[in-house]
């Protein structure tokens, strides 16, 4: 079973308001992959700095054209690459709308975010949920990350609204 | 006080204390880090900003002496000068010590940071000015002047951040740069600048500022913040003969790895790196702890 469709159990959110394009994540994420990291940030212009990393879709583009079934979802809901069966054609890029899936010259497949497998096996968060200085990134049980979301917007328009001449 | 720039100058707005907190916090519980505060860690002399708070300090050879093994990581605690006449007057300060003395009031550290000021002028369009500028708009100031000898395009912060500071009612002046501080009983009064133009590129890559003679013109202040730069300031300096080797000229940390040399010290950080952000200088500082880690376990 490929799992193309899911129900996540985890999601991973990355609140753009409150990140400060500081590239911890992306730091700590190389540090645990051997030196790839797998949240990036780019310069989108004019020094706006921000990551990006998959988003582990519930309905994944990529889990369906692989014709090799490498690209499966975890029991978490994250979708990673089975190597063993992985052939490197890249076909989940082609899919991914966000291009996300990239090619590892040393194992010479596709490789991409599994939302730190490794750690989140020891009970641990994904390196660059724990490590964000900012909590810019935010994992959960999906209505926990919706509920986060909402009560974030709602304090920044209470802080304008509240706020008589106070901070800027 | 533990968190580096993270707690001490870069606005609470950006990174909030307590996530920080957290993290010492999660250092000293679970991993048994134990802290030694109020402790500067020299071979040699050095004013450094923050060593007010300092209480001792240890010479770096006692404590190589002493460990298995060193990891420095003392960051960027100096700043560059403006390097014109004026600038030891009252009024004129760095950005760093601005932002440091802000966040030291917010934890009520000291009473009042910076007295009520009406008009600021900051120098310079690094991440550090910035701050700064947006800070001296949160006190109060009713004008805040952002000067910078390049253009928008070059400014390190990013045009991004500039046009967010213009937004929020910075005035923004590109293409000058001070000549002298204005100075009246002691204090600043007015900073004297000259406009610049942009020619072809200097050591940096960029378009090289050259000045325009008899351009001058003068912008009014209370208070005159610096931000035209950190240095590196590592734990030894020219003075302290054993480590001396791993200086250049200007006292920054020459190295080829994380490990200085064949000694049980390493190095990692903006002090290593000079200034960059904190993601970089966390990569740093994990691959300088495996090297670490490896030289523990001799392999
Ligand atoms: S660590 Fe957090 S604040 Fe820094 S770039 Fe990543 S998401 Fe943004
Ligand atoms: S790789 Fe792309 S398509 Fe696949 S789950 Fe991630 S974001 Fe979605």
């Amino acid at each position: 079973m490929s799992k193309a469709v899911g129900n996540p159990m985890l999601l991973r959110w990355i609140d753009y308001n409150k990140c400060i394009g500081c590239g911890v994540c992306s730091a700590v994420c190389d540090f645990t992959h051997n030196g790839i990291p797998f949240i990036k940030l780019y310069d989108i212009g004019g020094g706006l700095i921000k990551p990006i990393s998959c988003f582990h879709c519930t309905k994944a583009p990529c889990i369906e054209v692989c014709p090799t079934k490498a690209m499966k979802r975890d029991d978490d809901g994250a979708v990673y690459v089975d190597e063993s069966r992985c052939i490197g054609c890249l076909a989940c890029l082609y899919a991914c709308p966000y291009g996300i899936p990239e090619l590892s010259t040393a194992t010479k497949t596709s490789i991409k975010c599994d939302l730190c497998k490794q750690l989140r096996g020891d009970g641990l968060e994904p390196a660059c949920v724990a490590m964000c200085p900012t909590k810019a990134i935010v994992m959960g049980m999906p209505q926990v990350v919706f509920d986060e979301a909402k009560k974030r917007a709602l304090t920044r328009i209470m802080k304008a609204v509240m706020s008589f001449g106070g901070p800027v | 006080m533990v968190g580096g720039l993270a707690v001490l100058a870069i606005p609470s707005y950006r990174i909030p204390y307590d996530n920080v907190v957290e993290g010492v916090e999660d250092l000293t519980k679970s991993f048994g880090v134990k802290l030694y505060l109020n402790t500067k860690v020299m071979c040699g002399e050095r004013h450094d900003e923050g060593d007010d708070f300092v209480k001792q300090v240890v010479d770096l050879r006692d404590i190589a002496k002493e460990y298995n093994a060193v990891i420095i990581t003392t960051g960027t605690w100096r700043s560059r000068k403006l390097g014109v006449s004026g600038e030891d007057a009252k009024g004129v300060v760095d950005a760093l010590t601005f932002l440091y003395r802000l966040r030291l009031a917010e934890y009520g550290l000291v009473k009042e940071p910076w007295p009520k000021v009406r008009k600021v002028i900051v120098v310079g369009a690094g991440l550090s000015a910035i701050d700064a500028a947006e800070e001296a708009l949160r006190l109060g100031a009713e004008e805040v002047y952002l000067v910078y000898r390049r253009t928008k395009k070059e400014a390190p912060a990013g045009e991004y951040y500039i046009n967010d500071l213009i937004a929020k009612g910075i005035k923004w002046i590109e293409l000058a740069a001070p000549t002298k501080i204005v100075v009246e009983n002691g204090f600043a009064k007015a900073v004297e600048f000259q406009r610049m133009r942009l020619g072809p590129p200097d050591k940096t890559g960029r378009p090289a500022p050259i000045p325009i003679p008899g351009s001058e013109f003068v912008i009014e202040a209370e208070l005159v913040i610096s931000a035209v730069g950190e240095v590196s300031t590592p734990p030894f300096t020219q003075e302290c003969a054993e480590l001396r080797q791993f200086l250049d000229e200007k006292g920054y940390i020459v190295s080829r790895g994380y490990r200085l040399g064949n000694t049980n010290m390493f190095v990692a950080g903006d002090v290593l790196t000079g200034p960059t952000k904190l993601g970089e200088a966390c990569r740093n500082g994990l691959y300088a702890a495996k090297d670490a880690e490896r030289f523990l376990r001799g392999v």
